[in-house]
Parts: structure tokens; sequence; C-alpha cells
């Protein structure tokens, strides 16, 4: 694991010395070093700044207006919690909030299918209502969207805008019970503090009353144990676990209880998928009808060891990794370290909760050679990932086995 | 009283102090402004772009683009920005944009 920190340093020092030489650049403030540190992800047109943003460490970064940020890979294997100061960002508007008085600010719950519109501050959320805590994980529809082929535009992230995160708070459920919803309720919709530099596409989502009141759904304070990092959403974020990170509403301010579908931009037409079993068409066709995105397919990762890594045959290497799913929980993962011919079951580790990544582990003793392993993990209800990356025009749910060669010598 | 007990009605005194003369109990950040530029270039699309599209967002949206992005994307982006958005782009000057977003982020670039 220090190891695996210790080379990404290497690589991100060594990006920077090299830029700054390339520039000619006499004295190293820390900024200007910040800005020429660069890391390669593996992709075509794949040079990234790694920046360290407010509340953030150096993160790859995707956009520096507004703040689109990717968590370096390396950090999955420091622990099953990614720190806050870790945590991927992802913002739709340039009109972001940077300063918020936390006890101050007020969430209006109404629309046309509420008995009693009514507000809250922060400060009453906490105090007024029975807070729950559980770990989910938070993960970008596009997460992995530049590893598509053929390739799809929109932001190109490689496997890093995902994180897994103890939340507090109170279940929507509750909040809602006061503002009396009418029989005519169909749909509750989301606004936060960020907004459109000229008013159009305000980032507002929806969701169906029956899943705002399964009492999961979450109107979080807390992120792993501390104040959400502004970036992420602070005062108070929606979770909706085991749902892609679109739902997750940052700064909310405004919620509504409605008598239909929400159909604003970021419902129709973005954030759709096709409206098949697999959520897949072929390569560079339309989809024939979408639907929004939904919950998160299955996904596996080795962490403990990186595509092109070296290890001494002969000796025991214990492979670690993570999996996760929309919300049942990972029944099993199995690896192959002959590019899946055969397979064996890994080890799974404690188990944090049905949305939060589980940890898995292999024992590999490999000979002189290269391997090609892979890892497929399966949910409690038997889905699981295909061995051929699926494909459409968004680049949205990649949840191909992934691949890692080694060599050991 | 005892020293402990005298450190705590400091430090309680210190608490105090400090939250009264705090202003708003905000919390602040400040972002960075530094950003890769738009990629200089002689057709007349880049003053346009320079004008328009960086005004909401930082140039890595179009830098970063896979290079096989097609005009067609170039077009439905830019079209976005002022429909969906709201971007005060003069439609006289939409396509001198989109041509120089094609030739230099997308598949028109020069080999």
């Amino acid at each position: 694991m220090r190891d695996d920190t210790n080379r990404l340093r290497r690589r991100l020092l060594a990006g920077g010395a090299g830029a700054l030489a390339a520039a000619g650049l006499g004295t190293l403030s820390r900024a200007a070093f910040a800005q020429a540190t660069t890391i390669e992800l593996p992709i075509a047109n794949g040079k990234r700044n790694v920046v360290a943003f407010p509340e953030k460490r150096p993160l790859i970064v995707l956009t520096t207006r507004p703040p689109q940020l990717e968590t370096p890979f390396e950090v999955f294997n420091d622990g099953l919690i990614t720190p806050n100061d870790a945590f991927f960002v992802r913002y739709h508007n340039a009109g972001i909030p940077t300063s918020i008085d936390g006890d101050r600010h007020v969430i209006k719950i109404g629309g046309n299918a509420v008995g009693k519109p009514f507000e809250l501050t922060l400060a009453e959320l906490r105090s007024q209502f029975k807070p729950i805590e559980y770990v989910a994980v938070n993960q970008c529809s596009g997460n992995s969207r530049g590893l598509f082929s053929p390739r799809v535009t929109g932001g190109q992230l490689t496997n890093g805008a995902m994180g897994n995160a103890r939340w507090v708070g109170v279940p929507l459920k509750d909040v809602l019970a006061r503002a009396e919803l009418k029989n005519t309720a169909r749909q509750v919709t989301f606004n936060g503090l960020d907004t459109a530099v000229f008013g159009g596409g305000d980032f507002v989502k929806s969701i169906d009353v029956s899943h705002a009141l399964d009492g999961e759904v979450m109107l979080a304070y807390q992120m792993n144990g501390a104040d959400i990092p502004m970036l992420n959403g602070y005062p108070v974020k929606l979770i909706v676990p085991g749902y892609y990170g679109t739902y997750w509403v940052k700064h909310l301010s405004e919620i509504e209880v409605i008598d239909g579908v929400f159909e604003g931009f970021w419902m129709k037409p973005a954030y759709r998928i096709p409206d098949n079993d697999c959520a897949c068409i072929e390569p560079g066709t339309a989809p024939a009808a979408t639907r929004p995105i939904g919950r998160f397919n299955v996904r596996s990762f080795i962490t403990s060891v990186q595509d092109g890594a070296r290890l001494r045959a002969g000796q025991q290497t214990v492979v670690r990794g993570i999996a996760f799913d929309g919300g049942q929980g990972i029944r099993e993962v199995a690896y192959s370290t002959d590019a899946g011919q055969t397979w064996r079951e890994a080890k799974l580790g404690n188990d944090l909760g049905r949305y939060s990544f589980r940890e898995f582990t292999f024992a590999f003793t490999p000979d002189k050679g290269t391997y090609d392993l892979r890892v497929r993990a399966w949910n409690r209800s038997g889905q699981s990932q295909p061995m051929d990356a699926l494909w459409q025009p968004a680049g949205y749910m990649r949840n191909v086995v992934e691949r890692v060669s080694v060599t050991a010598v | 009283m005892n020293s402990r007990a005298l450190i705590t009605v400091a430090f309680s005194a210190l608490a105090l102090c400090l939250c009264s003369t705090a202003p708003a109990d905000a919390k602040t950040i400040t972002l960075p402004t530094e950003a890769p530029p738009l990629k200089a270039s002689p057709l007349p699309g880049y003053a346009k772009a320079q004008a328009n599209c960086v005004a909401c967002h930082s140039a890595e949206y179009m830098l970063y683009q896979p290079p096989t992005a097609p005009r067609a994307y170039w077009e439905a982006m830019v079209t976005r920005m002022k429909v969906v958005f709201k971007a005060p782009i003069d439609d006289a000057d939409m396509p001198a944009i989109v041509d120089y977003l094609v030739k230099t982020y997308g598949n028109e670039q020069p080999k």
C-alpha cells in the first residue's frame, strides 16, 4: 500500500519536475508546483493536471471551472472508506457556492403535491429528527467513460469517479412526513445552491415518491464523521444509496413534491440510458428508447497491484480489491490468473453494509512469467459483470470484468 | 481552583471569545483560478470561442475530448450551450466556433 502511494508520488513528481524544467522555471512556489504536476491516464489524450482544491489533497483535474476532480486509483487500496479529501468532485454548472453558513442554511419543502409547505434550517434538521447512518458508495454515472471503445464524448474519466463513505443524516421520508403529501404526489425534485451562469440548465433531479419514501434516501449532513467538504455538497447532500451520483444533489436547498414526472434537462435528455435489459446498444447506433439512469450495476477492481506491475516469482502475494453493486450486496468474487480460463473464489472481507465497497483478497504465488489477472463479482440476486464491455452512447455504467497484467520475475 | 480547572476555564473563555467575535459560522473556500487556456489558432472561431465558451467553463471541457469527436458533437454542444444554458452566443458566430472546435480538438485536427 505504501509502496503504491510512493510510486504514485514519484510518478507525479517526475511529471511535475519535467514540466517545470521544460518551462524553464527557476523558483517553485507551491501553487506553481501544483499546477505543473501532471499524470498520464491510460487513454488517448489522457494527460491531466493534478491539483489540490480546497479541502482536497491533489486530485486529477477533469475540469477547473466548475471543479470536476477524479480520485487517483491508488487511494482505493488505502482502505474501504474513501477519505473526504480524496473523494471525487462533479459539478454541472459553474455558479457554485463558496461560502455557506452551515447552521442557517435553509431547505425549502414545497411543490403542488404537499399540503403543508415549510422551511427547515440545517440546525433544525440536525436537532428535530432522529439521524440514521450507513456506508454507501457514490459513483458518477460516467465513471470510466474514457475507457469506452469506441470512445464516446463527455467527461473523460478513468476509474476514479467513485468513493465509499459513511453518511449521517435524516431520512427524507421523515422530512416529507411534515409536508403532508397529497394523494396526487408522483415525484420529488431536488435542487441545490449551485446555479447556472446564464440561468438555463439549473441542476435539478427527481426520483419517484415511492423511492423518496423508502426510509433510506437521506439528507446527509455528515460524511466520514466530519462536515461534508464544500465541493461534495456542504452542508447537506441528498444520499440515494445504490443509485448513480447524479441523484446525490449537493448543497440541497429545495425539495418539491409534484403531481407529474419532472422532465428538466438533467432528467431528459441528459442522464438517460438505453431502455433495455443490458442498458446497451451496438456501438455507433442510437437507442430506440431511453429511461433515466438508475441503480449501479456490479463492479469489482483489483486495487493492490496495478496493470504492468512486477511481482517476485515464487513468492506469495496477497492480491486485494473492492467490489460493489446497487444495493443487493456482494455475494461472491471470483478471480482468474490465466486470462479467464479458470476461476477460483476470492475471500470476502468485512461486510460494512450492502451499499458499501466489499473487500476481497486472494493469495497468488506466480512462477516466472506474465499473468492476466481478472476479477468478477456477483451480487445477492445473481447479477454479475460482462466479460466484454457493453457500449452505450453516453458512456455510463461501464462494468466490464477488469484485467490487470502482472509479470513475475 | 486547581490548575486543571483553571485551564478549563481559560479554554472556555477563549472558545466563547472566538465564537462571539467570529462574524458568521460560515465555511468559505477560495477556488483555483488557473486553468489551461483554449489552444491558440488562426481560425476566426478562436477569438469567438474565447469570448463565448470560457466565460462559463474552463477549456478542459474541449481539451480532453477524444480526438475522434466529430463535427456533429461540437455542433450539438454549441447549440446546447445556447438553447439549454442560454449562453448569449450570436447565431452568426456559431459556425465559426464549431469549425474552430472540431479542427482544434476533434476529428478534423491536422494529422
